[in-house]
């Protein structure tokens, strides 16, 4: 060994012993038996229906987009609703434990929560948030959405979409079962040095920690390339860079991001590891290692990285206001350009992290003046926004309500977010909860537009609109929760409260964490309003089909198939004329036309790799974890052997024959022509109408 | 979806790998972290030469391993990697730039100076364990600068 462990270790299970299964823990006992009653209910469930061919077969070795998409969805909102029980624990745990007459139950002085145990929550809380739920529901909608809006059948590299899905899987698997089996990082989601060395923390929660981002890292990337690849390679003849649905541009720009700092991360996690496996001396207090570097590694992906989740959010926003508004995204130019700035300005302005530091005026200077910078991008996308919408005829339904909730939320963390910009500023904030309601208010933007792009995508998807009623009360109910929660919070910043206190000293902020409590219960409610508008929407969702077009107003490209999406996207490659095709061909009267021959396309094999190579990755983090060599050894092995087995293997695809597709689009055309408000639609010859092209061409090649 | 290049053998990038090319970029990053893992125990070279001819061999095998392993080059082909590689040059400078005038601020208002200054002398802390003495932050006396 190179580092001294702690605690036994044997050849067989490593650090891994009884005793680290929390069954003595009043909170995860119960919990674990809960969980493991719902697995077998479920899994009961699924051989008592015989659903497991299906399942795997259609869903868990897929290679198509859309599917691997609704999985990214799935795992994030999943992991979103684990990220929101951590915050109804903090919230829980301040509102108890405040000032020295609090009482204590489960062991804790104050509260319910131990500090080891309040610390693990929320590092679990803020790591889930940023890298397994909003990271996976944006590159779920990316995968989703980005392959139709270009009028292409699938991904660049099909299998290497389900690898990412399989590993982001993985690491959501990896952070679940540091709940049961020993437990979480205690010290925040970005961890400092020297806390996170192996004589400080010397659990096994720091490796759970770093395995489970690093695995988040690995399978971003895989998706970053591979998106980035499908938009440069894959578009329909006649859609030029000029031609793009901004959606397109959004996670262009956020994927060169996701490329290029990711990295950065993988190498900080690769030296912490090397601090606590091999004994290394990158980040300790002495011996040459240097703490501060740390933090700089860090945040050299940390502050790409929240551009990353924030610009797909902003692409979501531009396509949902137009389509509501009536009217095409005012400043189209303009929008690429802004968010391409703030990609490229995200390299700019990591330190704005550490201002605290001491690196002194000048640098503090130079970062400050960069970090304001990106609100000139930011604020021409909130005035071409507000001039989309000007004039324009606003239908105000859910998905237009999440998309101005965004926009407010916005400024709100948009402003707070120049202030805490100015270094002098910061010096006063630092740490303190104003920071915390700042960062807030910017990830629900996140949040409001992924509600937003549920509601605006899922018919598109599933072929039929979710339930109005209900998606507006769980706005209203979301939006009244954030309200109480954050607002307290601000106020609080200015009162000095620090953050991640598992004990209030001051029982004058009784008062405002009551409301943030209050607010937290809300925001509970709309939870409950979630589900129940998932349940109420299947159930009506023969009432509430919809054709190739769901809102009748739409503009971009994704809205020409039919909804649901075959799984081919387009029988026929759709050629592209104008920048919102959809909108200029319903102006035009060439939106009813369908392809009067059809021809042999070529498709992906699914495959059982991904999920294989997936698993494989798990073993290895939790190996890894738990330092469990043998198992370190012989599940990297496997991974190796079975990539290379693929590799030269290969996919040779298969064939949809034209007579097949021709069958299958006549079944869709049937299925929507028995929806009251659609059109009937007409075979055109050659693919072309009037002057216009509406196919590609049969003799072109591409 | 019918392109050519289905087969990814045909692929250029494929097409230029060798295996003389791999073993060649394998063999000259080995052999230069040979030379620098030498320099570091030997001790035959003062801390800031050590810091420069460790750094010109990181830059060598950086552009060996680009060359020979990554085969990024200019030629037309590969129209894509030279487009990678112009973001990627300005992100270097950015990265390692800033990131050195930060440190270079930041000690000057952390760091003991008279201790940083001694540590590109090694003489002054011939008393020191071999190899520790070069890094600041590293005694006590340095950490109450802190």
């Amino acid at each position: 060994m190179l580092v001294d462990l702690p605690g036994g270790w044997s050849p067989l299970l490593g650090r891994l012993a009884w005793s680290q299964i929390p069954y003595a823990n009043p909170i995860l006992a119960p919990l674990f038996v809960a969980v493991v009653i719902g697995a077998i209910i479920v899994l009961g469930l699924i051989t008592y229906y015989g659903k497991w061919t299906y399942l795997w077969k259609e869903w868990l070795t897929t290679v198509d987009h859309k599917k691997l998409g609704v999985m990214y969805i799935i795992i994030g909102l999943v992991m979103l609703f684990r990220g929101f029980i951590d915050g109804l624990m903090i919230r829980t745990q301040q509102v108890w434990a405040v000032g020295p007459h609090s009482s204590g139950v489960f062991g804790s002085l104050h509260g319910y929560l131990t500090p080891f145990h309040f610390g693990q929550v929320y590092s679990a809380h803020g790591l889930i948030m940023i890298l397994l739920a909003a990271t996976p529901l944006l590159v779920g909608f990316m995968n989703i959405i980005v392959p139709i809006q270009i009028g292409a059948r699938d991904m660049a590299y099909p299998y290497l979409n389900a690898l990412g899905l399989w590993i982001t899987a993985a690491a959501a698997a990896l952070i679940m079962i540091s709940l049961f089996v020993g437990d979480f990082a205690h010290n925040g989601w970005f961890e400092y040095a020297p806390i996170f060395e192996m004589q400080y923390s010397p659990g096994v929660g720091v490796d759970y920690w770093i395995w489970t981002l690093q695995l988040v890292a690995l399978g971003t990337t895989l998706g970053g390339i591979n998106i980035l690849a499908t938009i440069i390679k894959m578009r329909a003849p006649g859609m030029s860079w000029g031609k793009l649905p901004i959606f397109v541009w959004a996670s262009l720009s956020a994927n060169v991001i996701a490329l290029t700092s990711f990295p950065a991360l993988q190498v900080a996690l690769g030296l912490v590891a090397a601090d606590r496996y091999l004994g290394a001396h990158f980040f300790t207090a002495g011996m040459g290692g240097n703490l501060m570097l740390y933090t700089n590694l860090f945040w050299i992906w940390g502050h790409p990285e929240v551009y990353f989740v924030i610009l797909p959010a902003f692409g979501m926003m531009s396509e949902i206001f137009p389509t509501f508004s009536e009217k095409p995204l005012f400043g189209y130019i303009t929008m690429v350009l802004a968010s391409m700035a703030i990609a490229g300005v995200s390299w700019l302005v990591w330190l704005h992290h550490f201002f605290t530091m001491g690196a002194g005026p000048y640098v503090n200077t130079a970062f400050s003046v960069a970090t304001m910078l990106v609100g000139i991008p930011t604020g021409v996308k909130v005035f071409n926004w507000a001039f989309t919408m000007y004039r324009g005829r606003l239908t105000f339904n859910a998905a237009m309500l999440w998309a101005i909730g965004a926009l407010f939320l916005l400024l709100i963390g948009g402003m707070t977010g120049m202030m805490l910009a100015i270094p002098a500023i910061n010096y006063m904030v630092h740490n303190s909860v104003f920071v915390v309601a700042h960062f807030h208010s910017m990830l629900l933007v996140i949040v409001y537009a992924i509600f937003g792009s549920v509601l605006y995508w899922f018919p598109k998807v599933f072929g039929f609109k979710l339930d109005e009623f209900w998606a507006k009360t769980m706005f209203w109910l979301f939006s009244a929760g954030t309200a109480l929660v954050f607002v307290p919070m601000y106020m609080l910043g200015f009162m000095g409260m620090t953050r991640r206190l598992e004990y209030v000293f001051n029982t004058g902020w009784q008062p405002y964490l009551d409301v943030m409590e209050f607010g937290i219960v809300v925001y509970t409610l709309s939870v409950l309003a979630f589900f129940i508008l998932l349940y109420v929407s299947v159930r009506d969702h023969a009432k509430n089909r919809v054709g190739a077009d769901a809102w009748g107003t739409s503009r971009s490209l994704e809205w020409m198939t039919h909804s649901p999406v075959p799984f081919y996207n387009f029988a026929v490659l759709p050629h592209i004329n104008e920048r919102d095709e959809v909108a200029w061909r319903r102006q035009h009267g060439i939106d009813n036309v369908r392809p009067e021959h059809y021809e042999d396309i070529h498709m992906p094999n699914n495959t059982g790799v991904a999920i294989i190579l997936g698993g494989l990755t798990f073993v290895l983090g939790f190996a890894l974890t738990w330092r469990i060599w043998w198992l370190c050894i012989v599940s990297l092995l496997a991974i190796i052997v079975l990539m290379i087995v693929r590799s030269f293997r290969g996919d040779p695809g298969y064939i949809i024959t034209g007579a097949e597709l021709q069958r299958m689009e006549e079944e869709a055309y049937r299925r929507e022509a028995q929806i009251a408000d659609s059109h009937h639609s007409h075979p055109v010859s050659g693919g072309v109408v009037g002057n216009a092209m509406a196919y590609q061409r049969n003799d072109s090649s591409k | 979806m019918s392109h050519g290049a289905a087969d990814p053998t045909m692929h250029p990038e494929v097409q230029l790998s060798t295996s003389k090319g791999y073993f060649l970029g394998f063999a000259i990053s080995a052999f230069l972290m040979l030379v620098a893992t030498f320099l570091v125990t030997s001790h035959s070279v003062p801390p800031f030469g050590l810091l420069m001819v460790i750094s010109v061999c990181a830059g060598i095998a950086v552009i060996a391993q680009i060359y020979f392993l990554l085969h990024i080059d200019i030629s037309e082909h590969n129209i894509w990697n030279t487009v990678a590689l112009v973001l990627f040059i300005p992100l270097f400078l950015i990265t390692i730039g800033l990131t050195w005038w930060m440190f270079s601020q930041l000690y000057l208002r952390t760091m003991d100076m008279s201790v940083m200054s001694s540590a590109m002398q090694p003489a002054v802390h011939a008393s020191a364990t071999p190899g520790m003495a070069a890094m600041p932050g590293m005694n006590a006396h340095t950490d109450s600068g802190n």
